[in-house]
């Protein structure tokens, strides 16, 4: 009896030498084979801020592509975004970030921090989606890890995310739908890593990057530090985090901003503009918008949530929506 | 079993959502025919859609036992018909009018006033039309510019939408080709509202979900088709 356990035991050893062996055989893989899917996702999240980048990606939503030309620099502490659209008409966007170290809510939620949504409950990534290590493949030119990004409930969408393996970078990321059908696919063609674009001297220099409004940093409590909006949402996918909040400006439409760290939701709440407009329910791509109209106190309100997140979620939190007691 | 359900209520939201596969269409289906609590879930998915939209929520009434009933009566598909065809007939005819139900309501989410409604010519282009319906939402050569959106039933009229217009038969009467007019006008003011709040959250989403500028990206058909738009819709709606 005691023999045979033994003789079992052992047997136990040699099989998960075995299979030990057989994991390390590839060698030099292993180390990031064994870097875990949040490791790797917090790694993006820092490279994507503070690497100096540029390249031409595609962006493509059912049969329709465009691409454009991104470069990425941070310069003495300050980051510099200039996206240019490389068809269509000429149009590009930039963006500029004062604080290198400053981390905005998605951010924080991806880098597998919790994040504080009051005295008792915390949000995490990990409670909302499952993160797989799939194959290495190859997406310009370069090495990547593929993680499969699956949602643990119907609010939110999935992703197929590839990260190179060298910095750690975004490479594609392709929005999945519940039935498992690509939604949007964002990825890059060709990219440089670790460069200076000398291009975005004279920019930076012509003050091209002007004044672009900060994004609320989230503050050592974890908790942005947000102004009181009028409004409340009686009803939030779980895991969804208040970003940022827009008060109303002269064409009276104040904004709240969601996020779960990677889906990332917009409520417009509009006083004068939108009421002559229909109810609606639009879709671009992956992103939908839910348009309905909210008649509080004798005033009439279109509220409008966009996002790229399934429409039954944009639908409930439209219906959601109402004045803060 | 239980597993089995959760299946079909997951496959139930993304039929909501336009996105269920055909399989599972057709396993909804199939589901729906026996089980009373999936179609009550339906309704009720179907009345909070309604609400939402500020429809009445009217459309509870569920037709499917008074069709099967009354296809029951009909001596050709009577469940005491000696043949084993007769029987198989029976139950392919009701699965066909649970689909018919079904369809209906899946047009009504999906596309603009009453097309395919008014259209009553049988199962099987109700089918024929959620094909196109489910097409119209997709390719984007069709429509290479930003939204595509459903307008919903009470407030616009007959043939306001692209993809009615795409559907109705080459010769459009006066009146509906007037509705057009008016309604251009509002669409036009609709998507400026509708790019202008997706410009928007671009940008909150460039500044908070890590994927830097990407979400920019998702503004080129918006951005762009703001000068050529008028035309290129006009074109597309006379033709």
């Amino acid at each position: 009896m005691v023999v045979s356990s033994i003789v079992n035991i052992s047997f136990k050893a040699i099989k998960q030498a075995a299979l030990v062996a057989a994991v390390l055989l590839p060698g030099p893989l292993f180390a990031e084979q064994m870097e875990s899917a949040h490791d790797l996702m917090a790694r993006m999240a820092k490279a994507s801020r503070e690497l100096n980048y540029s390249g031409v990606f595609t962006y493509e939503h059912r049969g329709n592509l465009t691409s454009a030309k991104l470069i990425h620099e941070v310069r003495e502490g300050k980051i510099y975004e200039r996206l240019l659209h490389m068809d269509g008409t000429q149009r590009d966007a930039v963006s500029r970030s004062d604080n290198l170290d400053c981390l905005r809510t998605g951010d924080m939620l991806l880098r597998g921090n919790a994040y504080k949504i009051n005295n008792e409950n915390y949000s995490r990534l990990k409670d909302f989606y499952e993160f797989h290590i799939k194959d290495d493949g190859r997406i310009a030119n370069r090495q990547v890890s593929m993680v499969h990004v699956l949602p643990r409930d119907k609010y939110r969408y999935g992703y197929v995310v590839a990260i190179d393996k060298e910095s750690g970078l975004l490479l594609q990321s392709v929005l999945m739908s519940h039935t498992g059908k690509p939604l949007e696919r964002f990825q890059f063609v060709d990219i440089s890593i670790g460069e200076s674009r000398p291009e975005m001297d004279s920019q930076i220099k012509g003050n091209q990057f002007g004044n672009i409004d900060q994004a609320d940093c989230v503050e050592s409590n974890r908790k942005v530090d947000i102004p009181q909006s009028m409004w409340q949402l009686s009803w939030l996918p779980p895991g969804f985090v208040l970003a940022s909040y827009q008060s109303p400006g002269e064409d009276g439409q104040e904004s709240l901003m969601y996020t779960d760290g990677l889906a990332v939701f917009s409520v417009f709440i509009d006083s004068v503009q939108g009421n002559t407009l229909p109810p609606v329910d639009a879709k671009l791509g992956a992103t939908v918008a839910v348009l309905t109209k909210a008649d509080i106190n004798g005033h009439q309100y279109a509220i409008c949530v966009v996002g790229e997140i399934p429409r039954g979620t944009a639908n409930q939190v439209a219906s959601a929506i109402g004045l803060a007691p | 079993m239980s597993d089995h359900k959760e299946r079909l209520e997951q496959s139930l939201s993304a039929l909501m959502d336009g996105e269920a596969t055909e399989m599972e269409t057709h396993r909804l289906l199939k589901a729906v025919a026996q089980d009373r609590q999936l179609r009550d879930r339906w309704t009720r998915y179907h009345m909070a859609s309604a609400t939402i939209k500020g429809e009445p929520a009217t459309t509870s009434i569920d037709y499917s036992a008074a069709i099967s009933a009354a296809i029951d009566q009909e001596p050709a598909h009577r469940r005491s018909a000696l043949t084993v065809f007769a029987g198989s007939a029976g139950r392919f005819a009701i699965a066909a009018s649970v689909a018919l139900v079904a369809v209906f309501g899946v047009q009504q989410l999906n596309s603009p006033a009453g097309t395919s409604l008014i259209n009553d010519s049988g199962a099987i282009s109700e089918f024929a039309g959620v094909e196109t319906a489910a097409e119209n939402t997709g390719p984007a050569i069709q429509f290479p510019s930003g939204f595509q959106p459903t307008i919903n039933a009470r407030t616009v009229s007959v043939g306001g939408n692209n993809k009615t217009s795409l559907r109705t038969a080459p010769g459009l009467d006066v009146q509906q080709a007037q509705q057009q007019i008016t309604q251009q006008y509002s669409e036009a003011e609709l998507r400026a509202y509708l790019n202008n709040v997706m410009t928007k959250h671009s940008s909150h989403a460039a500044l908070n979900s890590n994927q830097g500028m990407l979400p920019f990206a998702r503004l080129s058909e918006v951005g762009g088709q703001e000068e050529s738009q008028g035309a290129g819709e006009a074109v597309s709606e006379k033709e």
